[in-house]
């Protein structure tokens, strides 16, 4: 209800009032006070024991064959070059091409019965993301949007925090990871760039190259004299400055945070873990994605594209992609473990969907919704399980079958997130966050 | 189900009776149809006797495991319970259909009234639970199917109603989610049961059908915190009326307003002004407007210091006075010089015009600029880029080269000021190589004719048909026949070539009407669809003539309803910031126009005019309502429909990008545009630019690619504050900062004249002395006058000011 009105007139200054010294304008000593106070309170808000998320992203379908599903007794057509290798756990057995995860599969879940019936790019990737399968078959380039993606209403329910945008995108958005109707400040804040290059910086975040830190805050003292468009402060008026002084704001913060600042800057981290890590692009955004999580980002993406192995799969996995995928993996696993992270966050790994059972004339494996493997730590999830199972030939989820609705119910259950909540679309619109859905109950035993 | 039960049945179904009326003798009608309830021996409906004299108990359990001994019971046996019912009432006992509950007219909106059949509940597309509803009752044979017979008939036992699973569920007897629904001493309880004990038919096919609903009181007058009765009537296709208020849906646009209960009750908060309250019952649609009058009245002297420019302000003051808000003042020649000129031609006027227009002191000053836009070359470009948010393909889709070619096409068009009738007809009605005849594009996307229809009644007519594509509108009156309807007027269609072959579509593809093309089939039956306008006349197909034409012949008559209004509402949008209806595309009786003489009269203005788009817009920029200041008063700070203020908007992104570049005096390179091209120029939506991704495109791979999201982010701010491209520009040895900082001006005149170039306005005397102290303490020509005036430009950049049109 809005407060009524005096229709009597009330006076103009009372809800006008210059934009100097408003929201907008931060003066220099009010940011170095902010910053100063940014540094005491650092992330201790009560919410800063939240279940973050990173969700790695394997574009294109991981093969559960070369992964977390091997068939070794299935005719060599299928079960491909690569021998099974015993993990950590007895009777469970991975791909050869990943020991540094058998020798921690102790650590980790992995759901071999998700599976769905959308073998296109473009559908699968939507499905997963946003736990909604597109109302309409969709082409495999697409880059379709219908529902909002995890990540975006993760930052529609817990905000900014600590300055930190809460939704994170590596390198890029991944292809249905947009807020659709939730809007673009739920869209995520992606970092580009290479952070295993010498020079890395976070576009937008730091300061351009040739501005130092005095000429920044000059700038920022001579900008809050300058803008002096009125507000219009009574919120009934719905202003649009107001947004825009927000937004300005949480740009602030995002720079006077110094531990945001710092969770950027990978130098920051002894070589020791940047090794354990990986040195490569994924292994390093893995690494940011931690750092990230560390000061109150609640959802990361880190995307890696080339998983669409329509030939070559085993040369392919052979001259590094199943090498930086276990050290990288491994390295996040261990480096969560030892920091006491993993409790408070969900790693889940996985792509769109599995290949074929069939090696094709290419020696690759195509698209194959039937069934695929999904990884998934922390968060309180047990160690050392196998979800569900395939057929003997690994064709389809056979056992305990999960649809990617339950596996999205469950991600934002451990998130503390009701899946079955209502949201509404401009207009108006009712949609369910997750349609029906139950919960991998083996997740939460 | 038997005959004599059927028989039996104590007349219920009279619509002349309201339904409070009703309840006493309902409950008499139920005590007798108790006495009649089965042996209680057949109360168990989990059981399954083969040849069991009550055979219809069982025969929807398994048909195939009942051994039919009559004729009946062959009959019975063959066809689930539902469609037995159905098969019975429609043949033998029609003429006891009066006496039976009628599935269409009394269960239906019941499932509806309980939310059952609500899209969050039973009619999500999956259903919930595996019981699905067709959303709001649109399919009611489906609906009827899926309670009566499928589920393996469990939902209904006709040998002890009250254990149907339907009633159980519903009043939560047995685990519901949705809880309980009604109670078992409602009235609603005793109708269905009611209805499952006649055999749960549906309605014989000439039983009455409901034809409309009619609100009363219209336009019902509160004082504040006063409460009002709505009354809902509904008209059958017999001639009976029925008051339907308590099975009604009721939505008020304006909750902070009014408020409606379940019952109809209209309450008015403390607030005044208008609401609208649309009324829904089984997919009719009425709507009320119900008034809080203003505490003072406002007389026609209360205008009096506010200017009439045209017969547009007349029409505003009209709806101002009725609602008792007063306008703002008038906006000052800085805020109308560069408002007019960001909406007309998308771009900040130079310092120079800005230095002569506030000089200037005639009195037809802006009038005169009004026209200087009018003629901008960048007129065609800005748009060009408006219209190619809403028609342009994705050219992963359709090709690059005829993306391309529509986008040459639509700035030719602007350019010639090509009347907007014209215009449609050619982008509507084209034929030809797609690599030759830019509209050509439109055809090659929207290819399946459904698709055209959704996109040319939401483009065109400002009518989403698109919601109809697959189920009745929910509060609006338009049906899937609509759809198909407008669809066959695009069926009648050829083509040769590649066709769509992502991701390029690098082939031509040739398009043309072709009378003995097969045309569109209706889904269920395969009849052909005759072409049909919505709300307008039917097209029968005749040889020679392109279905299309005839749409367009209807879409550009003076008397149509929707066309001149949509391109009305839609400009009005960009120079008013917010539609006369608004969303601008979703004309509906549950969204109507806030000020419907004014659009009226603009539509009819629009077409006396030929459809010239420039002299609509010259009326609006003209017209006081557009040169008022964005800052409010008293009466008007809560009103953003009804034109009292001017409302303040962010540049769209390539705007924003330009006024950057214009500032700065460096261009953006984009790729595949020339390197001085400007942003409005970009002819693709995909070209790679972060300034544009940060500020917001359409995005030509999302279902509806016309919305631009205006809303401000965390990434724009730290993109004017921190771009590195940004940045480049301000340092730029060639660009405006550079010339400024090598000038020999004083510092309070650069100053001016960068103001002016911002901001179109001179400094005040103490922005004069903030910013000139800062570019004065560094010497003239040195590296750190450089640096001061790059500071200035960035510290404007980064001001509301610049960033928003106000």
């Amino acid at each position: 209800m809005r407060p009524p009105l005096n229709c009597n007139g009330i006076g103009r200054r009372s809800f006008l009032q210059l934009g100097f010294g408003a929201l907008g304008g931060l003066s220099f000593t009010q940011l170095l006070q902010q910053r100063a106070l940014a540094a005491r309170s650092g992330i201790a808000s009560p919410k800063a024991k939240a279940t973050n998320c990173i969700l790695i992203w394997l574009d294109g379908g991981p093969s559960h064959y070369e992964t977390f599903d091997p068939k070794p007794d299935a005719p060599a057509d299928i079960r491909g070059e690569f021998k099974s290798i015993p993990t950590s756990v007895p009777g469970v057995h991975f791909c050869e091409m990943l020991p540094r995860l058998a020798k921690n599969a102790h650590k980790f879940a992995v759901v071999r019965s998700i599976c769905h019936k959308d073998p296109n790019h473009g559908g699968g990737n939507h499905y997963l993301m946003t736990g909604a399968p597109t109302p309409v078959p969709v082409g495999c380039g697409a880059f379709v949007s219908f529902h909002p993606s995890m990540g975006s209403v993760v930052s529609k329910e817990r905000g900014v925090r600590g300055g930190v945008p809460a939704y994170v995108s590596l390198p890029s958005m991944s292809r249905s990871g947009g807020p659709h109707f939730l809007g673009s400040q739920h869209a995520p804040f992606v970092i580009g760039g290479d952070p295993n290059q010498a020079g890395f910086r976070v576009r937008d975040v730091t300061l351009p190259a040739d501005i130092s830190e005095g000429r920044a805050h000059s700038r920022l003292a001579l900008r809050s004299s300058l803008d002096r468009m009125e507000r219009i402060q009574e919120s009934i008026a719905e202003d649009p400055l107001t947004g825009f002084d927000q937004s300005y704001q949480q740009g602030l913060s995002l720079l006077s945070s110094e531990k945001a600042q710092a969770a950027f800057d990978l130098s920051k981290e002894p070589d020791s873990v940047r090794d354990s890590y990986g040195r490569n692009d994924f292994g390093q955004r893995l690494l940011l994605a931690r750092r990230l999580a560390e000061v109150g980002v609640s959802f990361s993406v880190a995307q890696w594209g080339g998983w669409d192995h329509h030939r070559g799969i085993f040369k392919t996995f052979k001259d590094g992609t199943a090498d930086r995928l276990d050290q990288g993996l491994s390295g996040l696993l261990n480096d969560l473990e030892q920091r006491g992270m993993l409790d408070s966050t969900l790693v889940l790994c996985l792509g769109e969907f599995g290949r074929t059972p069939k090696v094709n004339k290419d020696a690759g494996r195509d698209h194959w919704p039937g069934a695929m493997s999904v990884f998934m730590a922390g968060a309180g999830i047990p160690g050392g399980i196998i979800v569900g199972a395939t057929d003997p030939k690994g064709y389809y989820a056979s056992d305990n079958v999960y649809s990617p609705e339950d596996f999205a119910s469950s991600v934002y259950t451990k998130l503390g997130i009701d899946p079955h909540q209502v949201l509404h679309a401009p207009g108006g619109r009712p949609v369910q966050l997750i349609n029906g859905g139950k919960l991998i109950k083996e997740l939460f035993a | 189900m038997s005959h004599s039960h059927n028989r039996r049945t104590p007349h219920r179904w009279n619509p002349h009776r309201t339904v409070s009326a009703r309840l006493p003798e309902n409950r008499r009608a139920n005590r007798a149809l108790d006495t009649r309830s089965p042996p209680a021996a057949f109360r168990t409906t989990t059981v399954i006797v083969v040849a069991n004299p009550c055979l219809f108990t069982t025969i929807a359990f398994t048909p195939l495991a009942v051994k039919p001994h009559t004729p009946s019971q062959l009959r019975r046996a063959l066809f689930p319970a539902g469609f037995v019912a159905l098969f019975l009432t429609s043949s033998a006992f029609a003429a006891d259909s009066a006496s039976k509950v009628s599935f269409l007219n009394e269960i239906m909106p019941l499932l509806a009234k309980a939310g059952c059949s609500s899209g969050g509940c039973h009619a999500k597309p999956e259903g919930q639970n595996n019981f699905k509803l067709s959303i709001f009752g649109y399919d009611p044979k489906a609906d009827h199917r899926e309670i009566a017979a499928d589920g393996r008939g469990r939902r209904l036992s006709f040998a002890a109603p009250q254990q149907s699973l339907l009633l159980l569920k519903a009043t939560a007897a047995i685990p519901h989610e949705g809880g309980a629904r009604w109670t078992v001493d409602s009235e609603t309880y005793r109708t269905v049961l009611t209805w499952i004990r006649q055999g749960a038919p549906f309605d014989p096919p000439d039983g009455p059908r409901l034809q409309h609903i009619a609100v009363e009181p219209r336009n019902p007058q509160l004082a504040p915190t006063q409460d009002a009765q709505l009354k809902v009537t509904a008209t059958y296709t017999d001639g009976a009326k029925r008051d339907v208020t308590n099975l009604a849906l009721f939505t008020s646009n304006d909750k902070d307003l009014a408020t409606v209960s379940d019952h109809g009750l209209l309450s008015a908060s403390e607030r005044r002004g208008e609401a609208v309250v649309v009324v829904n019952y089984m997919g009719a649609v009425d709507v009320v407007r119900p008034v809080v009058p203003p505490a003072k009245r406002l007389q026609q002297r209360d205008f009096a210091p506010f200017p009439v420019h045209n017969h547009l302000d007349s029409l505003v003051h009209q709806r101002l006075e009725k609602i008792g808000v007063l306008p703002s003042g008038t906006c000052s020649d800085a805020e109308f010089l560069r408002r007019s000129a960001l909406d007309t031609i998308g771009r900040l006027p130079t310092t120079e015009e800005a230095r002569s227009f506030l000089a200037d002191t005639a009195a037809d000053k802006r009038l005169r600029w009004i026209d200087t836009l009018l003629a901008d070359p960048a007129y065609a470009d800005h748009w060009a880029v408006k219209w190619g948010d809403l028609i342009r393909p994705n050219p992963s889709r359709v090709g690059v080269k005829p993306v391309f070619l529509l986008d040459q096409w639509l700035r030719d068009a602007f350019a010639r000021n090509m009347p907007y009738d014209a215009m449609a007809r050619a982008l509507l009605t084209a034929q030809g190589s797609s690599h030759q005849l830019g509209p050509v594009a439109l055809i090659r996307d929207k290819r399946d004719p459904l698709d055209a229809s959704s996109f040319v009644s939401q483009i065109f007519l400002g009518v989403r048909l698109e919601c109809a594509r697959c189920h009745h509108h929910p509060s609006e009156k338009w049906s899937q026949e609509d759809h198909q309807q407008l669809a066959a007027c695009f069926s009648k269609l050829r083509s040769r070539g590649q066709g769509i072959s992502a991701p390029i579509s690098g082939e031509a593809e040739l398009w043309w009407y072709d009378s003995s093309a097969r045309g569109l089939l209706h889904p269920d039956t395969s009849a052909p669809i005759t072409p049909k306008a919505p709300d307008g006349p039917e097209f029968p197909l005749r040889a020679g003539i392109d279905p299309r034409t005839d749409l367009l012949d209807w879409m550009v008559r003076p008397d149509n309803p929707f066309f001149a209004r949509a391109v009305v509402n839609r400009v009005w949008g960009e120079f008013f910031g917010k539609g006369i209806v608004d969303p601008v595309d979703d004309f509906r009786a549950s969204n109507p126009p806030s000020n419907p003489e004014l659009l009226d009269w603009l539509a009819a203005d629009f077409i006396a005019h030929r459809f010239d788009l420039k002299h609509l817009m010259r009326t609006m920029l003209a017209s006081a309502a557009y040169q008022r200041s964005s800052l409010p008063n008293a009466s008007n700070l809560d009103d953003q429909r009804n034109f009292a203020r001017s409302l303040r908007r962010r540049l769209p992104a390539e705007v924003l990008l330009d006024a950057v570049c214009d500032l700065t005096g460096v261009r953006e390179s984009l790729a595949g545009l020339p390197p001085d091209a400007r942003a409005a120029q970009a002819w693709n939506h995909k070209l790679p630019s972060e300034f544009m991704d940060a500020f917001g495109r359409p995005n030509a791979s999302l279902e509806c690619p016309c919305e631009r999201e205006r809303k401000p982010t965390v990434v724009q701010s730290l993109h004017l504050m921190h771009a590195s491209a940004l940045q480049t520009k301000l340092a730029s040895p060639t660009g405006r900062a550079a010339r400024w900082a090598a000038s020999k001006q004083e510092p309070q005149d650069l100053v001016n004249d960068i103001y002016l170039a911002a901001f179109a306005r001179h400094p005040t005397a103490e922005e004069t002395a903030a910013a000139s102290a800062h570019l004065a303490a560094p010497a003239a020509d040195s590296p750190a006058r450089k640096e001061a005036v790059q500071d200035l430009v960035w510290a404007l950049i980064n001001t509301a000011e610049f960033v928003f049109n106000h």
